[in-house]
Formats: structure tokens, C-alpha cells, sequence
């Protein structure tokens, strides 16, 4: 087991979980440029698809109003990585110890989307979603690119500086 | 087969006659012609014929996207659009290009490009979705604009369908027919809305939910993420690159808006109200690039209406109007539409002396233009050089001449001889006067935008404008990208004619180089930088994003031979097909003889003509017809096209 490891839940230890760092979205200063979503996807799936970015942009030009930013808002309480560990003895949702940030392990996935149903923007909006890895579905949602130095390669992109990281500490109570 | 990075490797071909639809493999094409212009260029080739009518079934309809389309390279949102176009005049092949969200979505739904050929006997629209392409039938879409026609086939096929389509301008055939996508992008000039008009096809609507694949993401990533952000006019220093203007004015509730697929600073907003009113109006309209002189209420109205009729809205305000008010000068009409036509006092001499119209007159022009009905709709609705051959006797023929070189059909601007766009001022606006002479269409689009907003701008002396660079270090620029210190140089005028003629054929390559990969030549290709220690900027950023996207290792001149090959290509097709030589290029000089109306200074033809001979000379064409010779095409790997010419006697 993953004793020792400050990211494991199991099903019996829903412990306190470390705060995790988040996206802030201001969704005025968005230009649905949707490069954000290219560059989510190219980074985490090495190709440029929209389709398989944990953000995604809804927007609709023929009304007025301003575009919809659709991220995870990596919650203190995060129902999806509960409903994942309640599951599976080996959960795929973990805590990063960086960043916080609530991640799938790829690896450990099996495609039931406990975790997508649990999500409480789901279904209207929906920040979790799968890929398909052969006949195998793989649930993907935002990891605040835990593994990438700089930070999230979304807020990198953007160019209206409508997506800001705030870390953990920074992140309001 | 190697896996294709980039490219997706079908083009979707359909046949609206026959109702049938088929693939061409895009391996057969690239990486020798690149995407988007280039495949197109080459697909013409064997699909053109002389005397070919813009309106007759076998002209093909290229809605065309490139290798960097919907990848993470800054610009990769945009779509050319070619074939035979309705608006010049004579009609002969050429191009447009629009940004919005289309473009990525149909190399996400698995097309590198789509050919229409044929006319569908009832109204049709195009479903292109994850491989699939479908004729599905449009007749309750015939008759509505394109905001309608967007709503309905997102309301089938889902809110995140992509739509390009035609407003009922382009179903009357309109010569100045657009094709709209979005609410403010739009293939606007030549004529293309009516070219699919004339098709019967409506619209094609695309969903896509595959990806682009791409060689080495990695370096991509890098290359996106670290390219110039500096928008087309030089930052200030200290505070470079990531600087955006505010994003909302709560008074006149106006958003900034991009095109999908760029990170780049540019100047698109919409406008969802007017001060004033409580709620935003129910409609919205996007502001770029042009704008109707007319009152801001009357403008936003306006414009909405012009991308909803799918009209090009350029030649309306820059083309049509100001040629009116010159006619009301010249004593040839008073109204329109039974409203007055507004003039100044003085003679309109350019388009700075025209004055504001009043909203009752455009927009009930715009009504009659798309359905030709009115009073003059129906001219009007052939674009301004056809409407003066009829008109009061041919009187407001020389009156054109102001504005449309060669009576070509699309309005002369960045070149400072009529507007609009920014001032260039002399000498510098000798090389977009060399572009346009040999190019199919206002060269202020792909070439002259790199030229007029990457350099003029940038440099230390530009008629009263001052440039942030010193001389040493622009000249240095100039001699490490042009390979003569010299073009930015404003006491050199026609005694060394390369200084105009190399930036001329180098933006002209880097143009076709945008259209083909398929790039914004707002954009790319820059030339200076305020970000660099010698404030060159990154020339090769194309080649390098070309090769991270398709693992096909190109350098910086091997893509500028790609932009030469297509232009070549390009010209190639003009002299076989509709009889392009000097004479013709010569010809826009002619009418290009007016005083500049920045700085007065006019075209001399007979200095001009050395310099039109250097341009031939560095594009390696004979300088007594404008054929390209043997030895260019044969170093370009044209060597069948230019067998075809031979056979032909239009080899230089």
C-alpha cells in the first residue's frame, strides 16, 4: 500500500487532505482564444486537441456576455478523489504534495467515473472527462501541471491574463 | 505510410453536382506545397482552364487550413479561402483568408482542406464532422443571414459547431458577397460569399473532437510559449510583451474578442451595447480591421447587418460610398435609396476628405445590396468597378481610378494612395506599390501588413513618424534580415531599387508562407523586435514552428523557397489562365500616379520602371513579359509547370 505517501486515501482513512493550489479564472479578461486549451492538451497528451483539455472555454459571440472559463476548482473537500477512494482500494485520485493539487494517476484509472459523477459541476459544468486508451477509458481532469516547474502551462499561454495560479497558501480560507 | 505530423493527410473534395464527396491524400502534396495556399495553388493548377467564369460550376471553392492550423502556434485559427474571384475584375484566381474558430475545428474533425466544385441543383449545406462530410439539404436556411443560419445548425449539430456560411448576399450571387463565420470574421474581399452563393451551398458547419498530432511537442510548447507577444506596433521598452489594454469598458459594454488560436496581441472587440441602455442590445457585432464613417451607433447597427447579410463591408465603406459622394462632386446622383448623399465641400481627393454617412443611408444600401433590390441593388451589388461601367453613362468611371488600381475591383490601401489602414509615407510606400503590381489581390493582406506594421513602424525615420530604433541599429536589423542595411534607409529613393524591391519579394515569399501554413500575417512574419539585445526579431519562427509541428526539419531559407515556390505558382497560374504579364503589372503603376495623400509625393513611371525590372530580376522573371524564366522554376521543383508554360510560349 502507499503507506507514507502524503497523497494516499484509502477507503477506510478519508484523512484531512493538504490544500491545493488553484486556477482563478477572470472571466472578463478572457478572448476565447482557447489557447489555453491547446496548450492543456499538448503539454498532457502531446497533441493540440480541445477536446482533451481539463480546461475548457464556452463561448457564444452571437450573445452578449462574456465567456464561460470551465476549470477544476481543486476543492478542499474533493467529492471526486472521496468517491474514487470509497471505490478502489488503490485509489487513481491522488493529492499532489506540491501543489495540492487533486490529480488522476493515469495509471491507476479504471475508467469508472465515480469520480466525474461525484464532481459537483457535474453535469452542467462538467470539468472532468476521459480519454480513451484503447477500449480503456482514462478519467482526466486538471493537475495544475504538478509536474511542470513553472506552473500551469494554461496560465503561461494566456494572453488576456485571464487565468492566474494562486498556490495553496495564498488560496483564501 | 509514415505517420503525418501536423497535417491530418485527407482533403475532403466535394462534388455539389453530383452530390458526392471524396478525399485526396494530402501526402501527395506536402511538404513541397506546405497547406492551405500552396495545396490550393497546386490543386488549381490542374482544375483551372482559360475563360473559366467565376459563377460557372467548375470553378473550385478552396476553404483551406495548414499543418500549423489549430496547433498551439500563435495564429493557427485562420482559414484560406481561393479560387476564381468574383469581385476582381477580370476576374482571375486568387484569395482571401478569415480567422474566428472554423479553421481548427475542421483539422480537429480530420480535414486538412476542403475543394467544392460543382453546383448543387437545391440549396445545400456542408456537415463535416470526425471524418464524416455530408450534403444535407438547406432549403429552410435559404433566404436568412448568416447569424440565423449559425444558430439553426448549431441548434442540430451542437453549440460548439463551427459555421462558415453566406448571408443572403451571397445567395443573390454578389460580387461583393463574404463569407461571414463567427460574428466578426469573414473571408471578405474577392467576392467569395457569392462564389459559394452560386454553388447553392449555405454554409458548412464542422465539429471536430479529434487532435492535431504533432512531431515534438515539446518544442512546440517551447516555441509558442516563448515567441514575441508584441502585438503589430512596437512596446515600450521595460514593459514589453505581455501588455493588454483593459478587457471591458462598462460604459459601452465592449469586450475584447480574438480569433480562436492566437495569443497574440490585435485589436478585435465586440460590442454587446450602447451607453445608455440598460440591457445590451440582443445583438452583437465584432470591430476589426475596418469600420463604416459613420455615427458609433450607426456603426455598431451597421455592422452587425453587414456580417449577418455577408457583405464585404470594405468595399461598402472604403469603395462604394466614398465613390458616391465623389459621383454627388461630379453632379452624377444626389440620393440613394431616396436619402442624400453626404459630401464635404472640398473634392475628394482621397479617402481622409470623405465624409460621415448617416445610418439611414447604409444601412438601407446594405438592404438593397443583398437582396439587389432598390434602386441600385442590383448594381451595387456587382461591387463598385462594375456599377461605374453601367451607371450615368460610364461618367463615374474615372472616378475609381482614385480608388481601385487597374479598376481591379478591390480598393487600394496601405500603399497611401487612397487609404485606409495606417500611412506609409515616402519612400517607403514603394514597396507595397511593388506588390501590388504583381500580385492577384490588395497585397495589404498576407505581404504588405508584415511590411506596413513590422518595419515602418519600428524604424527611426517614416515620413513624420519616429520609430523607436536608431538608425545603427535598424540598419543592422535591415542587413541581417533583407541583406541590405539600407531599406529602412528614407534618403534612398529610386536611385537603388533593390532597397524597395528585396523587402517587396521577401514579405511577398513570407506571405505566401502565412497562407500556406496557414498562419496570421498580423503576426508573422516579424522583422523587428524590442525584446531582442539587437532588435532583430525571430525571422525563422515559422520554419521552426513548421518543423516542431511536422517533424519534417526545415530552415529558414527552405521555407522561404516553399513561400517563392507558391508564389511562383501563383503567377504561374495568372499567365496561363488569365493572361498575366508586364503589360498588366505595368498597369497599376499607371493608376497609381496620383499624389500620395501623406506626403504628396507622386509616382514617377519612369523611374518606377527600373524598380518594377529589380523585382522581376530578384524573382528570377523575364523583365520584358513578367514570365517567370526556366532556371527559377526548375530551382523551385516547378519544372512541369513550367513544361506547361513552355508549351504554351509563356515561359520568361
Amino acid at each position: 500500500m502507499t503507506t507514507g505517501d502524503p497523497g494516499a486515501v484509502t477507503r477506510t482513512t478519508f484523512t484531512k487532505l493538504q490544500r491545493s493550489g488553484v486556477i482563478q479564472v477572470d472571466e472578463k479578461r478572457c478572448l476565447a482564444c482557447r489557447e489555453c486549451e491547446v496548450a492543456c492538451s499538448l503539454y498532457h497528451e502531446q497533441e493540440c486537441n480541445p477536446a482533451l483539455s481539463r480546461v475548457q472555454i464556452d463561448f457564444n459571440d452571437y450573445v452578449p456576455g462574456f465567456p464561460d472559463i470551465r476549470v477544476c476548482k481543486q476543492c478542499d473537500y474533493p467529492a471526486c478523489l472521496y468517491a474514487c477512494a470509497a471505490r478502489w482500494d488503490e485509489p487513481a485520485l491522488k493529492v499532489d504534495p506540491a501543489t495540492g493539487a487533486r490529480y488522476v494517476d493515469p495509471d491507476l484509472c479504471r475508467g469508472c467515473g465515480d469520480c466525474a459523477r461525484a464532481c459537483p459541476l457535474t453535469p452542467e459544468r462538467p470539468v472532468m472527462t476521459f480519454k480513451k486508451v484503447g477500449r480503456k477509458r482514462v478519467y482526466i481532469k486538471c493537475d495544475l501541471c504538478y509536474d511542470r516547474p513553472e506552473g500551469p502551462v494554461c496560465v503561461a499561454i494566456c494572453p488576456g491574463g485571464a487565468l492566474t495560479y494562486i498556490p495553496a497558501q495564498e488560496r483564501r480560507r | 505510410m509514415a505517420t503525418l505530423y501536423g497535417w491530418t493527410g485527407k482533403i475532403l473534395k466535394v462534388d455539389l453536382t453530383r452530390g458526392e464527396t471524396s478525399t485526396l491524400d494530402t501526402a501527395d502534396y506536402v511538404p513541397q506545397f506546405v497547406g492551405g495556399m500552396g495545396v490550393a495553388a497546386r490543386l488549381a493548377w490542374d482544375m483551372l482552364r482559360p475563360g473559366l467564369d467565376a459563377f460557372d460550376p467548375d470553378n473550385p471553392l478552396f476553404l483551406m487550413v495548414g499543418p500549423l492550423t489549430g496547433t498551439l502556434a500563435s495564429g493557427g485559427g485562420r482559414v484560406l479561402v481561393a479560387g476564381i474571384a468574383p469581385q476582381l475584375s477580370p476576374s482571375v484566381f486568387s484569395r482571401s483568408s478569415m480567422g474566428g474558430h472554423w479553421g481548427a475545428e475542421l483539422k480537429y474533425a480530420g480535414f486538412d482542406g476542403i475543394v467544392i466544385v460543382g453546383q448543387a441543383e437545391q440549396p445545400v449545406y456542408l456537415w463535416v464532422h470526425d471524418g464524416e462530410a455530408e450534403i444535407r439539404d438547406a432549403s429552410d436556411l435559404w433566404g436568412t443571414g448568416t447569424y440565423a443560419t449559425t444558430a439553426v445548425l448549431r441548434g442540430r449539430h451542437g453549440p460548439k459547431t463551427r459555421v462558415v456560411g453566406i448571408g443572403q448576399a451571397g445567395e443573390r450571387r454578389s460580387r461583393i458577397a463574404c463569407l461571414q463565420t463567427e460574428t466578426g470574421n469573414a473571408a471578405g474581399q474577392g467576392g467569395f460569399g457569392g462564389l459559394m452563393g452560386s454553388k447553392h451551398l449555405k454554409a458548412v458547419a464542422v465539429r471536430g473532437t479529434g487532435g492535431v498530432a504533432v512531431a515534438d511537442p515539446q518544442r512546440l510548447m517551447e516555441l509558442c510559449l516563448n515567441a514575441s507577444r508584441e502585438g503589430a506596433a512596437p512596446t515600450v521598452p521595460g514593459a514589453p510583451g505581455r501588455q493588454w489594454r483593459p478587457q471591458m469598458d462598462p460604459l459601452t459594454q465592449v469586450r475584447a474578442r480574438k480569433c480562436g488560436f492566437c495569443a497574440t496581441v490585435c485589436q478585435d472587440r465586440l460590442v454587446m451595447g450602447l451607453p445608455g441602455e440598460v440591457e445590451p442590445q440582443p445583438y452583437t457585432a465584432a470591430h476589426q480591421c475596418w469600420g463604416y464613417m459613420t455615427s458609433p451607433r450607426a456603426h455598431t447597427e451597421a455592422r452587425a447587418i453587414t456580417a449577418d447579410y455577408g457583405i464585404n463591408g470594405w468595399e461598402i465603406s472604403y469603395g462604394l460610398i466614398p465613390w458616391l459622394q465623389m459621383c454627388r462632386q461630379h453632379g452624377l446622383i444626389d440620393t440613394v435609396n431616396g436619402v442624400e448623399i453626404p459630401v464635404p465641400d472640398k473634392e475628394i481627393f482621397n479617402l481622409q476628405d470623405v465624409v460621415q454617412v448617416p445610418g439611414e443611408l447604409i444601412v438601407p444600401l446594405l438592404h438593397s445590396i443583398a437582396n439587389r433590390d432598390g434602386e441600385y441593388g442590383d448594381i451595387f451589388a456587382e461591387g463598385t468597378c462594375r456599377a461605374a461601367e453601367v451607371l450615368f453613362g460610364g461618367e463615374g468611371l474615372e472616378l475609381v481610378d482614385r480608388i481601385y488600381p487597374r479598376r481591379c475591383g478591390e480598393t487600394n490601401h496601405w500603399n497611401s494612395h487612397w487609404g485606409t489602414g495606417g500611412s506609409g509615407y515616402w519612400p517607403f510606400w514603394l514597396v507595397p506599390v511593388l506588390q501590388w503590381c504583381t500580385d492577384t489581390r490588395d497585397p495589404a493582406s498576407d505581404s504588405t501588413h508584415q511590411y506596413t506594421e513590422h518595419v515602418l513602424r519600428y524604424i527611426p525615420i517614416h515620413g513624420p513618424n519616429r520609430g523607436p530604433l536608431s538608425f545603427e541599429e535598424a540598419r543592422h536589423v535591415c542587413q541581417k534580415v533583407y541583406g541590405n542595411s539600407e531599406v529602412c534607409n528614407p534618403e534612398i529613393t529610386y536611385e537603388q531599387p533593390e532597397t524597395k524591391a528585396i523587402p517587396a519579394v521577401f514579405h511577398h515569399n513570407r506571405g505566401m508562407l502565412v497562407e500556406s501554413l496557414v498562419l496570421c500575417d498580423r503576426e508573422h512574419t516579424r522583422v523587428f523586435s524590442m525584446l531582442t539585445d539587437d532588435k532583430v526579431a525571430d525571422t525563422a519562427l515559422m520554419s521552426k514552428l513548421l518543423s516542431a509541428a511536422t517533424g519534417i526539419e526545415t530552415c529558414e531559407q527552405e521555407a522561404d523557397l516553399a513561400g517563392e515556390r507558391v508564389y511562383n505558382l501563383l503567377r504561374a497560374i495568372d499567365i496561363r489562365f488569365f493572361g498575366r504579364d508586364r503589360e498588366v503589372d505595368w498597369s497599376v503603376a499607371e493608376t497609381l500616379t496620383q499624389p500620395a495623400f501623406t506626403d504628396g509625393v507622386a509616382l514617377d513611371l519612369e523611374q518606377f520602371a527600373p524598380m518594377l525590372d529589380t523585382y522581376y530580376r530578384l524573382r528570377g522573371w523575364n523583365r520584358a513579359n513578367g514570365y517567370p524564366t526556366r532556371a527559377k522554376m526548375d530551382e523551385l521543383g516547378l519544372a512541369d509547370i513550367a513544361d506547361a508554360l513552355q508549351a504554351e510560349g509563356k515561359l520568361g
